[in-house]
């Protein structure tokens, strides 16, 4: 069933009010804090909204309903441990408390305080490397959910998700995290409904006893319980419990959302029920997996036993299976809903992964270099313009890398894949740095170091499990800063630095 | 039904809720954060273009 005139309609007014809507957020940028973290005036609702819209991407969806499709309800693990893990990192405060009370505007900001310059110019690059790599996939699997929604040619995609990306560019470019806000406010509604309504109709069309005897049918015990499930276990529960926890507190996109909040207990209060939004983040779209595998499950079976879904006489990749049923069950105007509310999800989270690299750009890798080089600090208006220049650079980076990279294996692999890279020794050093006394520059730039060698060795060249490389990665992080810490020099206390950057970023 | 099937159609039923309660109350109670926020940011606009007032 393909697009109707009504469909059309609904999108195209969406983007038109989306993106004015955006241009708005302009005329509140004055300096560089209200461009980054939108002047730290964040309440709580808002809050919850753009830090939900942040991380609700058309790709979740995506990687969410391959997961679902392909390992049944056992993947229900991850989505609990993302949500639960959120919830007690908001209840405790764990690490967001103290790095809000900092007035940071970027994570590597942290390790110029309690390190050292130098540490937070490596740190920045290897942010700014895994990020932009963790997001280079996102135009290519979101531009494949559009053409199996709404039947549009192969041939026009790239078009399409060009000037998606410009449109994105455009309200980011101009009003920052102001711009993103107001646009994610309004984004986070319409993704929402369209998540709520294609619940409905996947659970309604495929029937709940009827979804859980197929995977009950297809993959037995291992459907259900994700101990016994090969794909997961307790090194799994494990990595994804401390990669986890390292999102939520050091990833750079959901850290800025922390820094933007009035104040720490606002910060706290909005990541505790952002928790609970990510359990449905996760568990909905896989229960979409898993409706499209019992509606469309019926093609040959692959090395694990999953029958390759069949829609129309077309085998397709699992992948492709929940935008497939998508497409049929949908009536006009449902679609044309669903399909706006997957471009609000597509645009919230670009244009903030495309702030949130930016900014790594601009005041971490930037800034400190000409520091390094002994020039001037920038003006609040010229670092405003280094990072619009940054948003350009990485929006034409992803445009080609989105065109030729194919992904290697599972789309949620290579995101946590990349987004470890950096991940295992930020997380170790931001810990270290703020709980334990001892932690100095010797042993961030030894965590930091092995943390990426950790990630990449076992998994690009060792070929091992990507487990079993999470345990690896975040284990020699963490013994690289203990042993570096012993064996070096303690650091000087980074308060002043802090106080330094701050006029250096703010007041200049 | 086993006892994985039952816990995860719990899980289901609280992550749905939740997800659509919390959509609700962020739609209603959102829109006076973000004019607040708007407004904040405009006096502190104000303030650094005229700092005297």
């Amino acid at each position: 069933m393909g697009f109707t005139y009504i469909d059309w309609i609904i999108v195209v007014v969406y983007l038109i009010v989306s993106v004015s809507i955006g241009l708005i957020g302009k005329k509140y940028v004055g300096n560089v804090a209200s461009y980054l973290v939108a002047g730290r005036e964040l309440g709580l609702y808002v809050g919850i909204a753009t830090l939900a819209a942040t991380e609700i991407g058309t790709i979740t969806f995506m990687y969410y309903g391959e997961a679902g499709y392909k390992y049944g309800f056992a993947a229900f693990v991850a989505a609990l441990i993302a949500g639960v893990v959120m919830i007690i990192v908001g209840r405790t405060g764990f690490i967001i408390s103290r790095l809000r009370k900092m007035k940071l505007m970027t994570v590597p900001e942290f390790f110029e305080a309690k390190y050292s310059r130098g540490l937070r110019l490596l740190t920045g690059i290897l942010v700014a490397v895994g990020g932009i790599l963790n997001m280079g996939v996102f135009l290519r699997v979101e531009g494949e959910f559009l053409m199996r929604i709404s039947g549009i040619d192969a041939k026009y995609l790239v078009g399409i998700m060009t000037a998606i990306l410009l449109l994105e560019l455009l309200y980011t470019v101009v009003g920052g995290m102001v711009s993103i806000v107001i646009t994610d406010f309004i984004q986070y509604i319409l993704l929402s409904v369209a998540t709520i309504l294609i619940s409905i109709y996947a659970i309604n069309y495929a029937g709940w006893t009827n979804i859980v005897n197929k995977v009950e049918a297809t993959m037995g015990d291992g459907g259900f319980n994700p101990i016994t499930n090969p794909q997961f276990g307790w090194t799994f529960i494990i990595w994804q419990t401390l990669l986890w926890l390292s999102l939520h507190t050091c990833w750079q996109t959901t850290a800025m959302r922390m820094f933007s909040t009035k104040d720490a207990e606002t910060s706290k209060k909005v990541m505790t029920w952002t928790g609970f939004i990510f359990l449905g983040r996760g568990m909905l779209p896989m229960v979409w997996g898993i409706a499209a595998l019992t509606l469309y499950g019926t093609g040959a079976l692959d090395a694990s036993g999953i029958p390759a879904p069949v829609v129309n006489g077309e085998t397709l990749q699992p992948i492709e299976a929940m935008p497939a049923m998508l497409s049929q069950i949908l009536g006009p105007g449902i679609k044309g809903i669903v399909v706006a509310g997957m471009l609000a999800a597509t645009m919230s989270v670009n244009s903030s992964y495309l702030l949130g690299w930016s900014s790594v750009i601009s005041q971490d890798i930037v800034l400190p270099i000409r520091r390094l080089m002994g020039k001037q600090p920038l003006s609040s208006r010229a670092q405003i313009f280094v990072n619009r220049v940054a948003n350009v650079f990485v929006s034409l980076f992803l445009l080609f890398w989105g065109l030729w990279y194919e992904v290697p294996g599972t789309v949620y692999l290579y995101l946590n894949i990349t987004g470890t890279i950096f991940l295992a020794g930020a997380f170790v050093c931001v810990v270290g740095g703020l709980y334990w006394k001892r932690a100095n520059v010797t042993g961030g730039y030894a965590a930091m170091l092995l943390g990426a060698a950790g990630a990449i060795i076992p998994f690009f060249f060792l070929k091992w499990s990507e487990n079993i490389t999470g345990f690896i990665a975040f284990g020699l992080a963490a013994l690289g800063l203990i042993v570096g810490s012993l064996i070096g020099k303690a650091s000087k206390p980074g308060a002043e630095a802090v106080e330094f950057n701050r006029a250096a970023t703010e007041e200049v | 039904m086993n006892i994985w099937a039952t816990f995860w159609m719990l899980c289901l039923i609280v992550a749905g809720g939740a997800f659509a309660l919390i959509t609700l109350i962020v739609m209603v109670k959102g829109f006076k954060d973000l004019r607040e926020m708007l407004r904040e940011l405009s006096k502190k606009q104000h303030e650094e273009i005229n700092p005297d007032n």
